[in-house]
């Protein structure tokens, strides 16, 4: 009772008296968690969504399409709607391949589905603005009206002739916005292609007066809707080409958009709690000496290791818990945009248990292992060493210091600097290369050739997975750089700190201000620098485990560039704190250190 | 003693009794042992000497024999230089260290056990002083006396500090060589 | 002595730094019995192994070798937990450095031990209170420690070390960053916790400090020198002192 109440108090006391810790361990889990949770959340949202959408507009378990229309496949396509199997049908239904233009002269390739003006049973498009089709007017699916920017009451050109666009709707029997086509032009593969709606007698004059190609639709719901296999392997027939689409098969068909996204959310979450660790571990070491002498008082007026371990394990749980919730809840809240880049689809998502869970385990792992040094400094070392504890002594290498001696002042600081701290060191060359993994990744998405969905792949209608891989990519990339950043303050700022007593000394010795933050800075670019030579090759690697076969690399100059920049931001960020560093009064230092 | 009398007679004349509460103020517990008559047998040596006259006062009726001091010019001239002074009460630390070297030199006894006994004692006096000073109400002049008996005494005691050091080593010496 | 009345007793404590050659002997074959009510000071040069044995008494270290006890139980071959569950009962530390826990308030620092060995926060609080008045220190409840002189810091300490009414308080250097004045409102404290029947052990190198305890120990080198019992034997007065009444 006692202890807990001492546990909560004296993690609330440190949580206030260090704000910017605490801080940067909520921001960084809440970050990682998020984008975790997001990346294992697409494809169930991307499922739950279709199952909405379906379940809505009454969507088939199978559509039969054939891009013929002899007389046998439309036998064979009555033949299909008898099959005993099947309980409901709709069609057959003409689906015509057209080209449409919206007033502001956008062109794309669209499919139109000929449909009656009072739907049936099976795929029932549900309308979400105006009205179902009439005679002369037609309706545009969501995801590509979206895409074009054209509501309901606009015009819209198809194949030559104004049309107005009476309703805007939504449904299940083909896969999101841009692959409605299901299949091309006389069962050949399609094209990327919106889709839209007219009455049957209108999409008959729309293929005879212009001789478009048609493809032949059948919408049929089974008896029992998961067994499209066996239904598909009892009609599969080597004379006749009919293609069978399943539920399952377009549901999965709404992956494809979010292909990419998934890998750049998933490793960017890893690469995000990475980072976080890093940081909060550098954070917490540079605090070590304080948290150790904490132990040690507590050790002496009775504190159990085991409650010493509580505090400080408490301390950092509850912080990434905080930021799990948080970035659970700003997942869910962003969910749909991630998971669902055109507007294809009805319904909402929530975080399924599995999701939360491995978020969780997220956090609870960057707490962990943030807090395992410390805590285990705390309670390893002896009461009595403890108390006095002050910053451990580094190692003395005798050969770099002779080496340093033959250096320019700043750069015989910052070596030596950076030898006092080679776990330090390690965490900065993570860090930068961690940054350039994700300045690479989005360098290279930037660098693929990219099919537009306009007419014959113009780019006039953008490509929405492209764009959305790069909008996630880009987020991803200010969130791992803004860590980055807060990062490198850090270190620097630590390492300032623990050293201010040496570099007092130096300054005593003639080192003038300017040089001495010259050090720091070189302190933190040294490590930096393989860190960028290791991080493009790195991403590289990356990508190329996630990457479809053939893509693209950014040009090399881009790459350098990269690296350079990545390094100079990193002596820019470095300045600041070692100026302000430099700047204390050396007396002032010195007698802070022997009091 | 007697210039700290004549220089309480220099502000105005004064009753015996009204002299030796004053002296006890000053002193605090350590005017506690001081003889009552010890005044006025001070007071009379200073008659002697021509520094201080006694007048009969009228008295109050219950207590008819009542004396006040004055200073004569003398007495007068002897304040001032007392003032001027800038004695100071030696240490005398020589009888201790010379009683350690003739100890030592004749085997009488082991320098060492003398500075223990000798700091033993210190530390007693020092313990007294201190829980006078701990009894004193903070900012009076008795407890700025009794810090400077503490601090002599802690001086002391440092210096047998050092000799113990010295005569430790001495011995040392003699059982290495 | 009796023994069943000493509330510490060291028998022949060994306490060894470091390894092979550079092996040093910081306690070295000490007995102690410290009876119920008694304040012991002990005091010596830096480096003479005195903060060790402290440290010994209380369990923060180890012996080497030899055996101790406290309130009649042997501690020296108690776990690390037990060692801290006998800490917070019996024992009260101060320290010289006053190690006060920076980001708590005077009393929840206070309150600290009462909470370690499970009392209530109500509990703990009107001890806390109760123990702040006995030092001065009343109206200084919610202050940081940063807010407070080092004499206040240190009699926070103190009361921090009588949270538990432990059975005897081991201070080390308890006056070694004090000015005069605090020193003297500390070893008031200490004389008010004497006459109280409180167990004392006080370690300090200031002769003042010792001079307020009824048994001084010396130590040199790891080992007890002298022991002197200062209590009770008047001597001269306090006028003699100072030359008077001679």
């Amino acid at each position: 009772m006692g202890s807990v109440v001492l546990v909560v108090r004296l993690v609330l006391a440190d949580v206030r008296r260090h704000k910017v810790q605490a801080a940067m361990l909520l921001l960084a889990v809440t970050v990682a968690t998020a984008t975790m949770a997001l990346g294992l959340s697409l494809r169930g949202v991307s499922d739950a969504l279709y199952a909405q959408t379906r379940a809505a507009t009454a969507g088939p378990d199978m559509v039969a399409l054939s891009g013929m229309t002899d007389p046998d496949v439309t036998a064979a396509l009555a033949a299909l709607a008898d099959d005993p199997e099947v309980v409901a049908h709709h069609g057959p239904y003409r689906i015509v391949y057209a080209d449409l233009t919206t007033r502001d002269s956008t062109s794309s390739p669209v499919v139109v589905q000929g449909f009656a003006e009072t739907p049936g049973t099976v795929n029932r498009p549900l309308v979400t603005s105006g009205q179902w089709v009439r005679s002369g007017g037609t309706v545009l699916e969501r995801g590509f009206a979206t895409a074009l920017g054209v509501g309901a009451g606009d015009h819209v050109t198809i194949a030559g002739r104004s049309y107005p666009v009476v309703g805007i709707a939504v449904t299940a029997a083909t896969p999101v916005y841009p692959w409605a086509t299901q299949i091309g032009p006389y069962g050949g593969p399609g094209d990327y292609s919106g889709l839209a709606w007219m009455t049957s007698s209108d999409a008959r004059t729309l293929a005879s007066s212009h001789d478009l190609p048609v493809t032949l639709a059948l919408d049929l719901k089974l008896r029992d809707p998961a067994g499209t296999e066996a239904f598909l392997d009892a009609h599969r027939s080597a004379t006749l080409r009919v293609n069978f689409h399943t539920w399952q098969f377009t549901a999965k068909q709404d992956l494809v958009i979010l292909k990419d996204s998934q890998p750049i959310l998933v490793v960017g979450s890893w690469l995000l709690g990475f980072l976080a660790i890093t940081g909060v571990a550098a954070l917490a070491a540079g605090r070590a000496a304080e948290q150790t002498r904490r132990a040690g008082l507590l050790k002496a007026v009775g504190a159990t290791p085991g409650l010493i371990a509580a505090v400080l394990l408490t301390e950092f749980l509850a912080l990434a818990l905080a930021g799990d919730a948080l970035g659970l809840m700003i997942a869910r809240e962003t969910l749909p945009a991630v998971a669902s880049p055109t507007a294809s689809r009805i319904g909402a998502a929530g975080l399924t248990g599995g999701t939360v869970a491995a978020a969780t385990v997220l956090a609870v792992v960057v707490a962990v292992l943030s807090a395992l040094r410390p805590t285990l400094r705390a309670m390893r070392t002896a009461t009595v060493t403890a108390l006095t504890a002050t910053a451990r002594q580094p190692r003395h290498r005798p050969w770099l210091t002779a080496l340093s001696a033959l250096l320019p002042t700043p750069l015989l600081l910052g070596l030596r600097l950076t030898a006092r701290r080679p776990g330090r060191a390690v965490l900065q060359a993570c860090s930068t290369a961690t940054t350039l993994i994700a300045i690479v990744a989005l360098l290279t998405l930037y660098a693929q050739p990219e099919r537009g969905y306009g007419l014959d792949g113009s780019s006039v209608l953008p490509n929405l997975r492209g764009v959305h891989d790069r909008r996630l990519m880009v987020a991803i990339t200010v969130l791992l750089i803004a860590l980055a950043v807060v990062n490198t303050l850090t270190f620097t700022w630590t390492t300032a700190i623990e050293a201010r007593a040496n570099m007092a000394i130096a300054r005593t010795l003639g080192a003038t201000p300017g040089q001495i933050s010259a050090g720091l800075s070189v302190a933190q670019l040294l490590p930096a620098l393989p860190g960028a030579v290791i991080g493009v090759p790195l991403g590289l690697g990356l990508l190329s485990l996630f990457a479809a076969g053939n893509w693209e690399l950014p040009s090399s100059l881009w790459l350098l560039g990269a690296a350079l920049a990545t390094l100079l931001a990193t002596a820019a960020l470095t300045a600041l704190p070692a100026h302000l560093a430099a700047r204390r009064p050396v007396a002032q230092t010195l007698s802070a250190e022997t009091a | 003693m007697q210039d700290a009398v004549l220089a309480m007679l220099a502000k105005e004349p004064s009753h015996g009794y009204h002299l030796r509460a004053r002296l006890q103020q000053s002193l605090g517990p350590l005017g506690e042992s001081m003889n009552p008559g010890q005044i006025y047998v001070t007071l009379t040596r200073l008659e002697k000497a021509g520094l201080v006259v006694c007048e009969r006062a009228d008295g109050l009726p219950e207590r008819p024999e009542r004396k006040v001091y004055a200073l004569t010019p003398a007495g007068q001239q002897r304040v001032a230089a007392w003032l001027a002074e800038v004695g100071w009460p030696k240490p005398d630390l020589a009888e201790f260290h010379l009683k350690l070297a003739a100890a030592a030199a004749a085997r009488l006894a082991d320098p060492i056990e003398l500075v223990a006994a000798q700091r033993r004692e210190l530390l007693r006096r020092l313990r007294e002083v201190q829980q006078a000073a701990l009894a004193e109400p903070a900012g009076t002049g008795a407890g700025l006396l009794l810090e400077g008996v503490v601090l002599r005494l802690r001086a002391d005691l440092r210096w047998l500090e050092a000799c113990e050091r010295a005569w430790s080593k001495a011995d040392d010496e003699v059982e290495d060589g | 002595m009796n023994v069943s009345s000493a509330v510490v007793r060291a028998c022949a404590l060994v306490k060894t730094h470091g390894q092979g050659q550079s092996r040093v002997r910081a306690v070295d074959e000490v007995d102690l019995e410290v009876p119920q009510g008694q304040m012991l000071a002990v005091m010596g040069p830096s480096g003479c192994g005195k903060s060790t044995v402290l440290h010994l008494l209380g369990g923060l270290e180890r012996p080497t070798d030899g055996e101790l006890w406290v309130a009649g139980r042997r501690i020296d071959t108690l776990s690390e937990r037990a060692l801290a569950r006998m800490r917070r009962r019996s024992v009260g530390f101060v320290f010289q450095a006053f190690h006060l826990v920076e980001e708590l308030s005077a009393a929840e620092n206070v309150e600290l031990p009462a909470l370690l060995a499970g009392r209530s926060r109500r509990q703990a609080g009107r001890r806390a209170s109760l123990l702040l008045e006995r030092v001065g220190l009343a109206g200084r409840a919610r202050h940081l420690p940063s807010q407070l002189s080092g004499g206040q810091r240190q009699r926070v300490a103190i009361a921090r070390a009588l949270a538990n009414d432990p059975l005897v308080v081991l201070a080390d250097e308890p006056t070694g960053n004090l000015d005069t004045a605090a020193t003297l409102d500390v070893l008031r404290i200490f004389e008010d916790l004497r006459s109280a029947g409180q167990t004392l052990v006080i370690v300090t190198h200031d002769e003042r400090v010792a001079a307020t305890a009824d048994r001084l120990v010396s130590m040199r080198d790891g080992m007890f020198v002298d022991d002197t019992w200062l209590a009770g034997s008047r001597t001269r007065g306090l006028g003699g002192l100072i030359g008077l009444g001679e």
